[in-house]
């Protein structure tokens, strides 16, 4: 899973050297950006649900024919299951946060979705509303430092972009 | 591969929960320049430490080296040496990532059947695997033998605290036992 010690171990397996000083380096980085990244990760998964809820009431918000008849939003179990969708995406970006990688979000959620979303007849727009609202939605110092949400909003770019 | 973070994540995930508990992780963090110099302690003493162990345990079993013996031309020798050193890398990625699937991944996943189809004979390979053990603890402790490397003692200079390391040190030899259980 890609991080930055994965990263650094597979390049150096891949010349079969031992951990040379760059790569200690790089490790090094990553211990440096980790206290941001972990506050980021610990105000996130204390608050996940409420989080979730609000990115999902601003989509269904901003698109509100999703409730009509035969489209996504129309019944609870689609309701219920859209508000699940947003609060993975939430969990894996607080995965990454842990990790100081897009290990999580590439493996258990980009791969493949666009796929899926196309398959099962969900639209795009609604996930990048709810991503972009949580992306907008962050204000420090009030919810974390501004270097932790540097880290946060980063990530959900990231997914962002991998939708759009 | 994963590291002690994605080891902790796909934990997390196998009950999609987000990661409540960040104490262990953050614990990590903070001990994380120990680690580089314990990563660094190792890694700059490998080619002693390899060829020391392969030698040590030839003297304890002269027959590897006779005709018939395991070590014996220099082709076998070769590839013992290079063995060691494959075995000391990935221990060094383990200790790197804080986690063992690296280890367990590239190189002991098959090994021991490997060695069992060529006749590579694994007490001797166990025994050359504990000399190593014992010279990286020393060396993550920076406390070497003098009485043992006499003029060649090496040491690394780097600060090392109270308890010289003993958490590097107790999971340095977890993954040195890894790999002889692996073998046995």
């Amino acid at each position: 899973m890609k991080s930055v010690v994965t990263t650094v171990v597979a390049a150096a397996d891949a010349a079969g050297r031992f951990p040379s000083s760059s790569d200690l380096e790089s490790v090094q980085g990553s211990i440096q950006r980790a206290a941001a990244r972990m506050e980021a990760a610990e105000k996130l998964g204390g608050n996940l649900d409420q989080v979730a809820q609000e990115a999902y009431d601003a989509c269904i918000t901003k698109y509100p024919y999703l409730n009509s008849d035969g489209e996504a939003n129309s019944t609870d179990t689609f309701k219920a299951k859209c508000l699940r969708d947003v609060k993975h995406y939430m969990r894996l970006i607080q995965y990454c946060l842990v990790v100081g990688g897009t290990g999580p979000l590439d493996e258990w959620g980009i791969a493949g979705g666009r796929e899926v979303y196309r398959a099962l007849n969900l639209p795009t727009a609604p996930y990048v509303e709810a991503l972009s609202f949580a992306r907008n939605r962050g204000c420090a110092p009030r919810d974390m430092s501004a270097q932790a949400l540097t880290e946060y909003n980063a990530l959900l770019d990231y997914a962002i972009n991998s939708l759009s | 591969m994963l590291d002690a973070f994605s080891r902790a994540v796909v934990a997390a995930d196998a009950s999609t929960s987000p990661i409540t508990d960040l104490s262990s992780l953050k614990a990590f963090v903070a001990e994380g320049n120990r680690r580089l110099d314990a990563v660094n302690a190792i890694a700059s003493n490998a080619s002693c430490m390899v060829s020391d162990a392969i030698a040590g345990m030839i003297c304890e079993n002269q027959g590897l080296i006779q005709a018939g013996g395991n070590c014996y031309p220099n082709r076998r020798m070769a590839a013992c040496l290079r063995d060691g050193e494959i075995v000391l890398r990935y221990i060094s990625y383990a200790l790197l990532a804080g986690d063992a699937s690296v280890l367990d991944d590239r190189c002991l996943n098959g090994l021991k059947e490997t060695y069992a189809a060529l006749g590579v004979p694994t007490t001797s390979t166990v025994r050359a695997v504990q000399i190593m053990k014992a010279q990286a603890a020393a060396h993550i402790k920076d406390e070497p033998s003098e009485a043992r490397a006499g003029k060649r003692l090496r040491k690394m200079g780097s600060p090392v605290t109270g308890d010289r390391c003993a958490s590097l040190v107790a999971e340095a030899s977890g993954y040195f036992d890894r790999v002889i259980s692996a073998l046995s």
